[in-house]
């Protein structure tokens, strides 16, 4: 098998191999990685109706995935503090690369691609020097990482390519891990979260600090709507009874507006935003909490809450054709203001990227 | 008065105890959770809720012996239902009208002393006083009405008195919503999981209720216990839970009993029920200690006590729930435990 992965990622990098884009696979429309029921993890392409339009197997519980533009190639990062991710061919599941973290890094579990797909974008934990890091693969020649750069502060969890900016969005969470402890956090007495914007090469253009009474709602979660308009998903890491807003929306160098639900709806979120996604026709923008089992709706112009829906242990969410689809950890996948419902003998991890 | 459930059901299990069946019927267990423990819960919820609005209506100075005992019955029954934050107490946001706390910000006193200062109509209405603000409702907005030394003396007394009667009537109206729905169609549709239904499987909707325990379970140990303990430096006894009527240790009593009454049911007669009953007992055995209302958390000694009395609810959301988990083979949310 070895040889046969580097012999692929051989041919790959010199171009010779037939590329086969994402209708060679099912045309899938979204990408999640998700648990069969008796174990074993897989990551899985949905069709716009919900349906499966193939599955490949996975070597731990991942995260979040990263689609390549073009080829039905996709990147599957594992939880965090996991130290790889594999590149796989989604027609038969071959790995075509597999990235480790460099030694003193782990990754967060997201990434994403440069618009032309020359370029992977990573979210990684300098744990020693307690700082975020955005590693940059060469996805053109085999996923050689080429490098990286400061992510602007401390626990990059996602990051998205604005494609009207030529920039890219961070969520700096703000909490200091390390993986000789796992997943406790290290700094909540000083964290401090942020949004920041950087270019490929790591300069920045724009960092946004939440209010101080806010400093321990953690940025986390991403999603790029109309005319470069990023929301922001947070996560608080006080009382769930104590939690401020969840969602924020912001436009580079203006000042973010924050969207939150009336007292009961807002409570009932447990203070835990998991995914943020805008609907197909970008007028609205949904967060959803497994913890509360809820999905809100907020309106992307004005900030204005539109209600909600409830499912249990939903998380993964992104826009569809008619508005919006999202999948549960207890195999759902159902439409938000949409008629979509398919249910899959799965557990949905918590993310649904489309492609 | 208070309610020794668990221990009698713990008695009852005998040393009979199966061989730890990987067999577990999980319709049976969750009809016998519907029809033992939800339903019944309500059934009592709905009738002390009632009573206690009919009470306000011919009393309502706060003072007032059988106004005051109407309360802490429906209370304590409210309690006692509190861990079953699903379906028909959802709808309309009827638990958190019921039960707003914890109030960090003071919402609920802020709001009262608004609606007498300016004697606001909404207060006279009982249809608009359940629109108002869900922390100027509930319990615990009618504790402030009944046995806070500052709002009980504030305003006009007919404009409070009007207050505890809609805010009792509110209590009742959710109280028997709730209830008719469970006994009207939900508990039947949680008893015969259906495609269509809120629970397509009886593992759904076992995994709903052992979800339950541990909400119920997570909620005394980090609002309950952990708030008026606060840290060695600086206890927090103002924090604990219903203090000014003195209910903050009977919470905690009243909802492990209830926690660990669901979680018996759901484990039936196994090993692993025996297990589970053993540690709500134990924890139970903890929390009689004399300090109603956790004002020893300042005091090395009394602080012991409390701490001690939470780690064994720690101890419970660990072991009972894993209990459940690993017994019914249920899960209790992969997304929502994994956090990130």
């Amino acid at each position: 098998m070895a040889t046969r992965r580097r012999f692929l990622a051989g041919v790959l990098a010199a171009g010779l191999m037939p590329i086969r884009g994402w209708a060679s696979v099912g045309n899938p429309k979204y990408l999640s990685a998700a648990r069969r029921p008796k174990g074993g993890y897989v990551l899985v392409g949905l069709r716009g109706d919900g349906a499966l339009a193939f599955e490949v197997d996975l070597p731990a519980r991942g995260h979040a995935a990263a689609a390549h533009p073009e080829r039905a190639e996709a990147v599957a990062f594992a939880r965090r503090p996991g130290t790889y991710a594999v590149v796989l061919d989604c027609s038969d599941g071959t790995v075509l690369a597999r990235l480790e973290a460099p030694q003193g890094r782990h990754f967060y579990g997201h990434g994403t691609f440069s618009r032309d797909g020359r370029r992977l974008f990573t979210t990684e934990n300098d744990f020693d020097g307690a700082a975020g890091v955005i590693g940059v693969w060469d996805a053109a020649n085999g996923y050689r990482r080429l490098g990286e750069f400061a992510s602007g502060g401390i626990g990059p969890h996602e990051i998205v390519h604005v494609p009207e900016l030529e920039l890219f969005a961070v969520a700096n969470g703000g909490i200091q891990t390390h993986p000789e402890t796992g997943r406790e956090k290290l700094n909540l007495r000083t964290m401090r979260p942020n949004l920041t914007y950087v270019d490929g090469e790591g300069s920045v253009a724009q960092r946004v600090q939440l209010p101080d009474e806010w400093r321990l709602n953690s940025v986390r979660h991403l999603s790029v709507g109309p005319r470069g308009q990023v929301a922001f998903a947070m996560q608080w890491q006080g009382d769930a009874w104590d939690a401020p807003v969840l969602l924020g929306l912001h436009v580079l160098r203006q000042a973010p507006v924050f969207c939150e639900a009336p007292e009961a709806p807002h409570l009932a979120m447990k203070g835990y935003a998991g995914s943020v996604a805008y609907c197909g026709s970008k007028n609205w923008v949904a967060i959803s909490s497994p913890r509360g089992g809820f999905v809100q709706r907020f309106d992307s112009a004005s900030g204005r809450f539109l209600g909600a829906v409830g499912a249990a242990d939903v998380c993964g969410i992104n826009g569809s054709r008619g508005g919006m689809i999202a999948t549960t950890g207890t195999g759902l996948v159902i439409g938000i203001e949409d008629r979509i419902s398919a249910r899959h003998p799965l557990s949905f991890d918590n993310h649904l990227i489309a492609l | 008065m208070i309610r020794m459930i668990l221990l009698s059901v713990a008695v009852g299990l005998g040393l009979g105890a199966k061989s730890e069946a990987q067999s577990v019927d999980l319709g049976a267990r969750v009809a016998a959770a519907v029809e033992g423990h939800i339903v019944p819960g309500y059934a009592r919820f709905a009738q002390s809720a009632r009573e206690l609005s009919d009470v306000a209506k011919d009393q309502c100075v706060p003072s007032d012996d059988g106004l005051q005992t109407a309360f802490h019955l429906a209370f304590d029954d409210w309690v006692q239902v509190s861990h079953l934050r699903f379906g028909p107490s959802e709808a309309d946001n009827r638990a958190f009208a019921l039960a707003f706390w914890p109030d960090t910000r003071g919402k609920t006193p802020k709001a009262l002393a608004g609606l007498i200062a300016k004697k606001a109509p909404a207060g006279l209405d009982v249809e608009e006083m359940m629109q108002q603000s869900i922390a100027a409702q509930g319990f615990y907005a009618l504790e402030f009405l009944l046995f806070d030394p500052q709002i009980m003396m504030m305003g006009e007394a007919s404009y409070r008195c009007a207050l505890v009667r809609n805010l009792a009537e509110g209590i009742a109206i959710r109280a028997e919503a709730i209830h008719l729905e469970w006994a009207d169609g939900y508990g039947a549709a949680m008893m015969s999981p259906a495609e269509e239904g809120p629970y397509r499987t009886a593992e759904e909707a076992a995994g709903e209720l052992v979800k339950a325990v541990a909400t119920g379970l997570q909620f005394t140990d980090e609002a309950r216990l952990a708030r008026p303990l606060g840290t060695f430096e600086k206890p927090r006894p103002k924090r604990a839970e219903a203090r000014r009527s003195g209910r903050s240790l009977r919470h905690v009593v009243l909802s492990l009993e209830a926690t660990g009454d669901l979680a018996v049911i759901l484990a039936g007669e196994t090993s692993a029920g025996q297990r589970v009953a053993t540690g709500f007992a134990t924890a139970l055995s903890n929390a009689e200690i004399e300090d109603p209302v956790f004002a020893g958390v300042a005091d090395p000694i009394g602080r012991l006590k409390v701490e001690s009395l939470q780690q064994y609810v720690y101890g419970l959301r660990e072991e009972a729930v894993g209990e459940l988990v690993d017994l019914l083979g249920v899960s209790i949310g992969f997304n929502a435990l994994d956090g990130d």
